[in-house]
């Protein structure tokens, strides 16, 4: 059953992403023959020609953000609307768990943020013409440099956990915002501030806890090894972890028991 | 328990207000049930727990002996008094979903009354009236194979001709171990395919009687004795 | 024929008159096989359990009969047809000889107004 509402969940998605990533890839490479920069760079004067390459330079550094725009709203809005809004009506009367319906939400959600970040690394790739192994293997480098070769796992896995835990807390805000019966978005909202507000003080917390400890005087004298500092975010995505497990059981538990669709 | 829908002292409060109180019901196998009542009576928020959509707040309810949740769901059709299309979909669209997720669902009978509502599967439901896709949700719901069918407002917003279309499309519908409940305040275009009669008031069962009991006993029909003890 | 309900009588004794009635006039003949309750119940735009009462109650009365395996069938006694037919007959009178004395009308007046009218029909 995860599998299929996984395959709806893509597919609603897909519609609006496809197209976005298509025209963002397209015109990193019309800017690549067009050379925005080198032309810019030399011009003196105004003309047609630049107007057009400045027009499309800028076009696509607005389609970046763009991406990013369109991948927090879809996340947001797959969740408002279809299980909080008049589609939770039919998606709550489906044999199916509010587990699985916030496990897909959440896979599909973390898949389109890892897709976005690819498009858009891989449309500078295709906007510049050259120096792509060199970039990779300086970035190899000095990822290798400071983390170390764990720094390859413990890396990606940061980043998936505070992403997780990100959503989450998204989830969890407009969950516990369709208690309210007026003004929910604007209810989700002041959830999402005390969210945020409570993370901050647990994280607060559990500095004030580790300030004494060896590892934290080691990042003071500022000569930390990299097994030090893969430590210190590997906590940091096990902190992730946890929190996202705690939004997961306060939605589980709305949507279980205390689902109020309009 | 035999019975296909069983619910004992079952209540629930929003806040001060009581939407359902202490309503304790059995309804058996083969019915078609009228569950009738004015506005804010109850009717819909009854569905709603019948389909784990609410939590009671105290009593509780069994459908075919399962408590709401993915059991029931998967023998119980449900009609909610809302459009829960979405836009971005073709017909064939939904129709693939609920063949996806609801095993009894028989897509065959679904683009048959399609046809014969003069309703084309290639649609998108972003382009249909509000009456049109009332139509659609009702022929999703009812091309299914349940147990238990759950219509809220069934016939509100649609045309005469389509109201007729759906009851013939109940009554021939119609299996011994399937019970439909309706609820509904157009009752007299309703009343000849009822079984029994429920009437709702501020939460509570005012009377659960067969329509012809009623006609015997008080020789007016449902409509009128509804007009009678909701009168304003 | 169409089904005419009315809506402050009992449904089920109302399909049984409806029945009687296109068993007499021959909608359904002697020896006949009824249609399915569903279809019937269709047609009338009722309940099924309700048509299903008013055609068991006619198989009491034996009018219908149904065989185990292949449905339910008009009896084949037209002497049953008959009485049956006579009985709707009177019931029609009946409700008509109350309307024309509440109108007032002597047996006699009754009487002649019938074969006035239904010599100008014959005509």
């Amino acid at each position: 059953m995860l599998a299929r509402l996984m395959k709806y969940e893509i597919k609603s998605a897909a519609r609006l992403f496809v197209p976005l990533y298509a025209v963002l890839l397209i015109f990193a490479l019309l800017n690549r023959f067009l050379n925005p920069f080198e032309v810019l760079e030399a011009a003196e004067n105004f003309s047609i020609q630049i107007f057009i390459r400045s027009l499309s330079i800028g076009a696509y550094f607005f389609l970046i953000i763009a991406v990013f725009v369109v991948t927090l709203v879809i996340i947001i809005q797959r969740f408002y609307k279809n299980l909080l809004g008049d589609e939770g009506y039919l998606m709550f009367t489906l044999p199916v768990k509010p587990w699985q319906h916030i496990t897909s939400k959440l896979l599909t959600a973390i898949i389109w943020c890892v897709l976005s970040a690819i498009v858009i690394v891989g449309s500078f790739f295709i906007l510049f013409e050259s120096g792509h192994i060199e970039l990779l293997t300086f970035m190899k480098d000095s990822i290798k440099h400071t983390f170390g070769t764990t720094g390859f796992v413990v890396l990606p896995l940061l980043i998936i956990a505070q992403l997780t835990s990100g959503i989450m807390m998204m989830y969890n805000a407009m969950s516990l915002g369709q208690l309210f019966r007026k003004n929910r978005l604007l209810a989700s909202f002041g959830m999402y501030c005390l969210l945020y507000s409570i993370q901050q003080v647990i994280y607060v917390i559990c500095l004030l806890l580790l300030a004494d400890t060896s590892f934290f005087s080691l990042i003071r004298t500022g000569a930390p090894t990299p097994k030090d500092i893969n430590l210190f975010l590997g906590s940091i995505a096990i902190g992730g972890v946890i929190l996202a497990a705690a939004h997961f059981v306060v939605v589980n538990r709305v949507l279980n028991r205390k689902l109020n669709l309009e | 328990m035999n019975n296909l829908l069983e619910c004992r002292n079952l209540s629930k409060y929003f806040g001060p207000v009581r939407a359902l109180d202490n309503i304790s019901l059995s309804i058996g196998r083969g019915r078609i049930v009228g569950l009738l009542g004015p506005n804010a009576s109850g009717k819909s928020t009854f569905m709603k727990i019948c389909n784990d959509l609410l939590t009671p707040t105290k009593g509780e309810i069994r459908i075919a002996g399962f408590s709401p949740g993915v059991e029931s769901k998967k023998i119980v059709s449900y009609l909610p008094e809302r459009n829960y299309l979405n836009d971005w979909m073709k017909v064939s669209d939904i129709i693939a979903f609920f063949h996806d997720f609801y095993t009894d669902f028989n897509k065959d009978k679904a683009y048959d009354m399609l046809k014969k509502l003069n309703i084309h599967a290639g649609d998108r439901l972003k382009t249909m009236s509000k009456g049109t896709k009332e139509k659609v949700q009702l022929i999703l719901v009812m091309s299914r194979d349940a147990q238990l069918y759950l219509l809220d407002e069934p016939i509100g917003g649609v045309d005469p001709a389509a109201r007729d279309y759906i009851l013939d499309t109940i009554i021939g519908n119609y299996n011994e171990n399937a019970t439909v409940i309706i609820s509904t305040h157009l009752i007299s275009d309703i009343e000849k395919v009822l079984d029994d009669i429920i009437f709702l008031k501020e939460g509570q069962i005012l009377l659960h009687k067969t329509v012809d009991e009623i006609r015997e006993e008080t020789g007016k029909s449902v409509d009128s004795l509804f007009r009678e003890v909701f009168k304003c | 024929m169409a089904w005419e309900l009315k809506t402050d009588r009992p449904i089920y004794a109302q399909l049984i008159e409806q029945l009687e009635l296109r068993i007499c006039s021959g909608i359904y003949p002697p020896g006949a096989r009824m249609p399915s309750v569903r279809d019937l119940a269709q047609e009338a735009s009722v309940n099924p359990n309700t048509m299903q009462r008013a055609l068991a109650s006619l198989e009491e009365d034996g009018l219908l009969y149904s065989h185990r395996t292949s449905g339910r069938f008009v009896t084949k006694d037209v002497e049953m047809i008959r009485k049956t037919r006579n009985k709707l007959a009177q019931e029609q009178v009946h409700e008509f000889l109350k309307k024309m004395g509440e109108l007032g009308f002597e047996y006699s007046e009754i009487l002649s107004i019938i074969t006035d009218l239904a010599e100008e029909l014959i005509k």
